[in-house]
């Protein structure tokens, strides 16, 4: 896909999902180089999210290698693989408390450990910067509209400085200004923050800003 | 003073199936077809408890460690059969894993209660052994079966909060934290509610077959205050031990979630 040394790569990857027989992925073989926004696109069942999640270790291929900075995932702790590649769910999952609690959450984790958990003026900052201006840190983060999750959930893996960001479908359940409002924002991160994207989107509007595309193939 | 035990006589035991044909006749009436499972189940406790009467008999005449410790690794098999049996997670393998932990808490806590609390000497005196054992092990049963249902049935329901901790770079243990302290807490409760209400709600068979056969109240009551916390005891034990075990195995390397929603 490109000339420079990748990010991240699939090498000859397939998986199958356990109790199926057709695999969902076959020899798939792609590279992405740091700093790009790759979208990832074919019709339900093409494996799109499948790839996303093989990308950050959530399932392991059946045979091929993921590879990240050149060094296959499985050898990488996955605490650690998954804070430099960092996987935002399609559907937002939030902690039943606070806004804050949600944005401290990796902090406490082991892993995590050896970083400084931002405080309420850095929070403040980010949800300005993702279009929260209005919702507080005290405000239960179950309470907030769909959109409002999905930037919550996004500046919460940022939070965390990921080199790659893994997003599935993020305006799958948006209104339209919603969807405009995560896609600026992603855009931005790319853009002036250099962060990798890799975005799986069924809408090909949601695709004019990548730089790249990898296509799956038809339903299986 | 020498305790006055009334004996039921064979005819007094025909006469209490008056009980099933009443039971028998509701369901008749109220058309609610149960007459078959009554017929069975009557005929079952008679058989199984007559056949356990007699083996008991046996068992405790012969005195044999062997045949007693036996027994006991035959009642843990039965039971981790019907737990095993019971839950719906047949993508994890954990049928060894509960035996060795039911039978290294179940052991732990009889021989305690054996041989230290009630002082059998030997300790695996089979008179004491086997009924402690299979108080244990039928009351800590059910309390795996409830934790066990419940740690898969919420992975498998919460798989989406258990990936979100796993993405923020948790690993296995810190993302199901709360899932497997909610299946813990699931098993326990019923023998600490037990505990609660024991002496006043209801009065347990243990005890009350002690006093029915004559043994002091006062003694009965002994027994059974060891009986109630060596249940909440073993019911800990076990249940720790094997609901731990059940959430490595439903972690693959790398801290993947192996549970999918929609599988057994």
């Amino acid at each position: 896909m490109t000339g420079e040394a990748p990010l991240l790569a699939f090498d000859a990857v397939s998986f199958t999902y356990p109790g199926k027989t057709a695999p969902v992925l076959e020899d798939l073989s792609f590279e992405v180089a740091a700093g790009r926004f790759v979208s990832v696109e074919g019709p339900s069942g093409s494996g799109k999210s499948t790839l996303l999640r093989l990308a950050c270790r959530l399932e392991a291929p059946d045979a091929g290698v993921v590879r990240f900075a050149g060094q296959p995932v499985d050898a990488m702790p996955p605490g650690l693989l998954r804070r430099r590649v960092s996987y935002v769910q399609q559907t937002p999952a939030l902690l039943a408390d606070s806004v804050r609690a949600n944005l401290r959450l990796a902090f406490g984790l082991r892993v995590n450990r050896d970083l400084e958990a931002p405080g309420d003026g850095r929070l403040r900052q980010g949800l300005d910067e993702f279009l929260l201006e209005k919702i507080s840190l005290d405000q239960p983060a179950r309470e907030l509209s769909v959109g409002q999750k999905q930037r919550l959930c996004l500046l919460r893996a940022m939070l965390l400085a990921p080199e790659v960001l893994l997003l599935d479908e993020p305006t799958a359940a948006l209104d339209r200004d919603n969807a405009r409002r995560v896609l600026e924002i992603v855009k931005g991160l790319n853009r002036h923050q250099g962060v990798t994207i890799v975005m799986v989107s069924h809408n090909p509007a949601d695709a004019r800003n990548a730089t790249a595309r990898v296509r799956l193939g038809g339903d299986r | 003073m020498t305790p006055q035990i009334i004996a039921i006589g064979s005819w007094q035991l025909l006469f209490s199936l008056i009980f099933v044909l009443l039971a028998g006749a509701a369901s008749l009436t109220w058309h609610l077809g149960l007459g078959r499972s009554l017929l069975v189940g009557t005929l079952r406790t008679f058989a199984q408890l007559a056949l356990m009467g007699y083996a008991l008999v046996f068992i405790f005449r012969l005195e044999s460690a062997t045949l007693t410790l036996g027994v006991f690794g035959a009642m843990i098999l039965a039971a981790l059969q019907i737990v095993h049996g019971r839950i719906k997670a047949h993508q994890v393998s954990l049928l060894w894993p509960m035996f060795g932990a039911m039978l290294v808490s179940y052991a732990v806590v009889t021989v305690v209660v054996t041989g230290v609390i009630v002082g059998a000497k030997p300790w695996w005196q089979p008179q004491y052994f086997i009924p402690i054992a299979g108080m244990i092990i039928g009351n800590s049963m059910n309390a795996l079966a409830i934790s066990l249902e419940r740690l898969f049935s919420d992975l498998r329901s919460q798989r989406d909060l258990v990936e979100m901790h796993l993405c923020l770079g948790a690993d296995a243990r810190e993302a199901s934290q709360t899932i497997v302290r909610g299946a813990i807490r699931a098993g326990m409760i019923p023998s600490i509610n037990a505990m609660m209400g024991v002496g006043i709600v209801f009065l347990p068979g243990m005890m009350t077959g002690q006093i029915l056969s004559g043994v002091d109240p006062l003694t009965a009551i002994r027994y059974q205050i060891v009986v109630m916390v060596m249940l909440v005891g073993s019911t800990a034990l076990s249940t720790v031990a094997v609901v731990l075990l059940a959430r490595r195995r439903c972690f693959g390397s790398g801290d993947r979630l192996l549970l999918r929603a929609g599988w057994r």
